[in-house]
């Protein structure tokens, strides 16, 4: 046989086999033994140095039997999702070592690392699939992970009752999903994408095409959290724990928009500018009820909740535009939000510790950790999008994708409600620097591991906000 | 690898290293810790900056322009915001002046700041601004320019309210700003505007335009529609404001006294030798440009000329030593100022102007710095700026009586002294461009700047001592501060006598578009007449203040003078102007008025909007009841709510 492996298949290969290796391990050692953790960190690790070595800028795409591209996009998304699992496996190592946020210890980081991994190749999938099969796949393998992550901590009934309420929607989410797939192939008649795309370019105005695009957009409306599929959000968020929750925010949500992505700009390009009322009204709804949910928030997890949804709607936006602005646009910004957001994780991580995680339990934060109270301004202003931090820039460039094809009017409601979400993030870091503590607060420690990181994220966000051209790869990068 | 690009980035990381370390880490635990890291970072710089400066006079790129390395910053569509170096005569003789005056400075501060409890914030921002400067006069375009041009309006604004529990100082530095940031904005509407035209921030694009091609073209600026070239003057004259503000220029020259209450260094080194001639940096960078707007250039020198002589009177009667030296450094910016301006003859120019004002630049920074740091030396040392409490100092301080007579000679003229060389050229460059009166002006103003000079200089150092302090304390000269003293002493004497003919062969301002006047007069009788005027206004401040016979209390009191000594003494009462018209048109009509639709229609349009918005959340809520049929529900409800309203082609 005359088969070698190319070399750009290497890191979703590595992927594919790491949680085998990483849960395998347990077999070979103690239940206290480090050496999985040690395993996991070097496996993700290696992966997203092996994808930075994938060079840029080729525009067609390389195919590896035929129907597992990888193009820029796809990389540059590997490397987003690479970057979430390792945050949220680092973010969750303190759970396995003690109870937080009133809930008590999680137990099998191996098998935790493993659903995280199943769930980033997930995403892998998506954005290397060519046919609808492969697509739908990703999508679950996505998904699925997800659900176990929820109700990881078996001893926390919170977390099963969210985890329930997921599945239960979730299904109901697939179930949309495939309905509207099966639709595309009845009105296709194929399910390789080119073929749909000559097909979709030949019957523009086909019920069935529209019929199905109605399904697929409400299926993955649950998956990004559009309105009035954000439902499970709030509660699925506040009943997971805390690490599951930041990698719901971003991998998850990274994944729905690549599927978006995908769809919009593969299969369903010539029908863009059809879509695209729908897409806008769906953007718009999101943020606003986004927004508005987010105002009246006590407990932190809750209010990431409501604070993703409006991103969601932030992101959707990009969606408008031509389609290498929109992808070059979501990319810079789902890199921009993975570090925010995480930054905003870790922090809540941190406090919650000994304390609740809720708003009262950062009063008083400016006196007892003035530095972690900056790295919580920080993250803040850049979800909220304030200049000069690296939020700013990307909410610019969603704004911009949309604009250049005539959609004022939503970019100029987008703004404004900025102005809403400001308001909330705002009060946020009130808490944190203006607020009294009540009473005495138990102290914060961190590890050497949450301070680098702290630190790491921190520089990222200011950095990638003053020095534009940092990012410029990005830009450069990008000839589709 | 050390070579001359690599040494260049020393030049820029230092200043702003040491910023970075001192405002971080050092600046609020050691003083002296800080003190050491700002002398050596600002010394390495200094001595990168000479190493570089002779590299690329000896390699043989000189007099060209040469851009070692440039960076994206921000790209636009068509064309990109860069950051880069600049290098030509002038950016080289900039960086070289702005290092080692910075460096001086610094070690000066030592002494100066030794008994301030924040003097690692003072060492912190002065860094802070010599890595603004730098990055200003490196400058490979406008935006560049623009960026830094704000840093060095900041780190002023920080520097002279840095006594900030003066309430003098606060609201000077308030106003230093607000007013540069009022003539900044002209300045962005003209970088803007020609930005937009020409399609590119560079200097070199800009400087090689010729308006033939913009005639046939409009352009729709909201109100009017005129033709290219026109908004290319207009530009040209806004960018112009911009310096108008930051040089002090009339009438915007009043945050410059007033910012005199910021500590004695941060006037010497941004407040005299390097900030304030940003306004004039950016007329001889773009010269060429302004050159062929026709029009531009005779608004400079009328501007810079008016100025020269106007600060020069006011010098004349005041009392406050700071505000002496500030006024002459206004009268010396119209001097430079209007150097630019004479170049232009109608069609033609000479740029013998250029020259001089570049020279002038040098020689003023030196002898300017070095008398602000003298000053600051004696304010040291007799507790107040009042030249009522202070004489016969001459004894007590040695080192700085013989500096400061070097300087003072230095300023007014006389030679072989640093200033006369450059003062000659440009007086002698106003008569090459056949502006009579401003030659004229400018002879006048030169006997002027002597008269006060040496005013300052006779009333603070002879005569009998006026103040307990000076008469019976033993008054020692503090190391630190007495050697940038003598060290910035030496090139007052002698740098213009040595720079002359370097300035002359290498200091052009570029290729233009517009005939140039080859042919000159010389003025053989020029330097005797100017030395005349000088020596004559010698001999009256000698006569007035110094001889035995000269009546030093009565000369020093004011109260019993003519009603036109008392104008010129109250600065022409424009302190008072400006507080009027701020007071009764600003805060009483604009901001009354603006106040009312604030409180009645804004404030009710937005309670209205807030609490809407807040019943909408609470209806969010509301919604997420947390019961899983009612979310199930949402999920269908969903799909049917889109296929109504989705705008979707069913």
């Amino acid at each position: 046989m005359n088969f070698t492996l190319p070399s750009f298949i290497i890191p979703d290969a590595l992927l594919l086999l790491f949680p085998f290796i990483v849960i395998g391990s347990r077999l070979f050692c103690s239940y206290r033994s480090q050496i999985p953790w040690r395993i996991a960190n070097i496996g993700f690790i290696a992966i997203f140095v092996l994808l930075n070595f994938i060079p840029l800028a080729n525009n067609v795409g390389k195919f590896f039997i035929c129907n597992w591209k990888i193009d820029d996009f796809g990389v540059l998304m590997r490397e987003v999702l690479m970057l979430s699992a390792m945050l949220g496996m680092w973010l969750s190592k303190d759970y396995f070592e003690h109870g937080a946020d009133g809930k008590p210890q999680m137990h099998q980081i191996a098998e935790f690392t493993g659903a995280i991994a199943f769930a980033t190749f997930g995403g892998f999938t998506i954005v290397s699939a060519c046919d609808m099969l492969t697509f739908f796949l990703g999508l679950e393998i996505a998904t699925i992970p997800m659900y176990a992550l929820t109700a990881w901590n078996k001893k926390d009934q919170l977390g099963s009752e969210a985890a329930t309420k997921y599945i239960m929607m979730g299904s109901v989410a697939t179930a949309f999903e495939l309905f509207g797939f099966s639709y595309l192939y009845g009105f296709s008649g194929s399910i390789y994408f080119n073929d749909i795309r000559m097909a979709v370019e030949a019957g523009a105005t086909h019920p069935l095409l529209w019929l199905s695009i109605l399904f697929l957009f409400c299926g993955i409306g649950f998956k990004l959290t559009l309105f009035p599929f954000y439902t499970w959000a709030p509660d699925v968020y506040e009943g997971a724990p805390t690490p599951v929750t930041a990698v719901l925010s971003v991998t998850s949500k990274a994944a729905a928009i690549a599927f978006l992505v995908v769809l919009v700009f593969g299969p369903l390009a010539p029908v863009q500018e059809q879509i695209a009322p729908f897409i806008a009204l769906l953007a718009g709804v999101t943020l606003f009820v986004g927004n508005l949910g987010a105002l009246k928030q006590t407990r932190l997890r809750r209010f990431m909740a409501y604070s993703s949804i409006a991103q969601a709607g932030y992101i959707m936006i990009a969606l408008l535009g031509p389609v290498e602005m929109a992808r070059t646009a979501i990319i810079y910004y789902l890199f921009i939000y993975a570090v925010s957001n995480y930054l905003a994780f870790f922090i809540f991580g941190i406090i919650g510790h000994h304390r609740e995680e809720t708003f009262d339990s950062l009063r008083g934060l400016s006196q007892q950790n003035p530095a972690l109270a900056i790295a919580l301004a920080i993250s803040m202003f850049s979800l909220a999008g304030i200049p000069p931090l690296a939020g700013f820039f990307g909410k610019f460039h969603l704004f911009f994708a949309g604009a250049t094809t005539g959609h004022y009017a939503l970019v100029a409601f987008a703004v404004l409600n900025n102005v809403i979400a400001l308001y909330y993030y705002l009060q946020l870091i009130k808490s944190a620097w203006i607020d009294e503590p009540e009473d005495h607060l138990s102290p914060l420690r961190l590890t050497k591991r949450q301070r680098s990181i702290i630190v790491a994220l921190s520089a990222a966000v200011v950095l990638l906000g003053v020095l534009p051209f940092l990012s410029n790869n990005i830009f450069g990068g990008f000839t589709f | 690898m050390i070579n001359g690009i690599t040494l260049s980035y020393f030049i820029f990381l230092l200043p702003l290293l040491v910023f970075v370390i001192n405002g971080l880490f050092v600046g609020n635990r050691s003083a002296k810790g800080a003190a050491a890291i700002a002398v050596i970072g600002n010394g390495i710089a200094a001595a990168c900056a000479i190493l570089v400066a002779v590299d690329y006079f000896t390699s043989g790129m000189a007099p060209g322009k040469v851009i070692p390395y440039e960076f994206t910053f921000l790209p636009f569509a068509g064309f990109n915001a860069n950051i880069g170096l600049l290098t030509d005569p002038l950016s080289m003789m900039m960086m070289v002046v702005v290092t080692f005056i910075s460096f001086m400075v610094n070690i000066y501060s030592i002494g100066y700041m030794r008994k301030d409890p924040s003097a690692g914030r003072f060492f912190s921002l002065l860094s802070l601004f010599s890595f603004s400067m730098l990055g200003l006069v490196a400058a490979t375009n406008l935006f560049q320019m623009f960026i830094f041009w704000e840093l060095v309006g900041v780190s002023s604004y920080l520097l002279i309210g840095f006594w900030y529990h003066k309430p003098s100082a606060v609201s000077a530095s308030k106003q230093a700003f607000i007013l540069t940031r009022f003539a900044d904005s002209f300045f962005l509407c003209g970088i803007v505007l020609v930005s937009y035209i020409v399609g590119s921030f560079d200097f070199s694009v800009i400087n090689d335009l010729t308006l033939h091609d913009f005639y046939h073209t409009t352009i729709n600026l909201g109100i009017t529609t005129i033709s290219q070239a026109d908004a290319l003057v207009l530009g040209a004259v806004l960018i112009f404001i911009g310096g108008w503000g930051k040089s002090a220029m009339f009438p915007m020259h009043i945050w410059l006294p007033n910012a005199m209450e910021g500590p004695t260094p941060v006037s010497s080194i941004i407040h005299s030798a390097t900030m304030v001639v940003a306004g004039v940096y950016l007329v001889a960078r773009l010269f060429p440009f302004f050159a062929i707007c026709k029009g531009t250039l005779d608004i400079i020198m009328v501007v810079g000329a008016f100025t020269m002589v106007f600060a020069a009177v006011i010098a004349c009667t005041q009392k406050d030593i700071k505000r002496i030296l500030a006024y002459s450094t206004l009268s010396q910016l119209g001097y430079m100022m209007f150097a630019l301006g004479v170049c232009s003859m109608g069609d033609v120019v000479v740029t013998t102007g250029w020259t001089a004002s570049t020279f002038h630049i040098f020689t003023h920074a030196f002898f300017k710095c070095s008398l602000f740091l003298i000053a600051g030396s004696v304010i040291h040392v007799v507790h107040t700026n009042d030249l009522d409490k202070m004489g016969g100092l001459w004894s007590k301080m040695p080192f700085t009586y013989w500096c400061c007579f070097i300087c003072v000679l230095a300023i007014s003229g006389i030679p072989p002294f640093s200033g006369f060389f450059s003062k000659d050229e440009i007086i002698l460059a106003a008569f090459q461009g056949h502006h009579y009166v401003v030659f004229g002006l400018a002879l006048l103003t030169s006997g002027l700047t002597t008269f006060y000079m040496f005013r300052m200089f006779f009333l603070a150092f002879h005569g009998d001592a006026r103040s307990e302090l000076v008469r019976g304390h033993r008054i020692k000269e503090d190391f630190a501060m007495t050697l940038p003293i003598v060290v910035l002493a030496i090139p007052s004497f002698l740098g213009g006598y040595i720079a002359k003919g370097f300035f002359e062969h290498y200091f052009k301002p570029g290729s233009l578009h517009i005939p140039q006047l080859v042919k000159l007069e010389e003025l053989p009788w020029l330097p005797y007449i100017a030395v005349g005027v000088a020596l004559l206004a010698l001999f009256i401040a000698w006569v007035c203040y110094c001889s035995p016979r000269a009546k030093v209390n009565k000369a020093l009191d004011e109260t019993n003078r003519s009603s036109f000594y008392k104008i010129v003494y109250h600065k022409f009462y424009f302190d008072e102007i400006y507080y009027a018209v701020v007071r009764q048109f600003v805060f009483g009509g604009i901001a009354r008025t603006a106040r009312f639709i604030q409180d009645y229609i804004i404030e009710g349009i937005l309670a209205f909007v807030v609490a809407s918005v807040h019943k909408m959340g609470n209806l969010v809520r509301f919604a997420q009841s947390g019961y899983l049929p009612f979310y199930l529900g949402t999920l269908i409800v969903g799909v049917i709510f889109w296929r109504i309203f989705g705008q979707l082609p069913l």
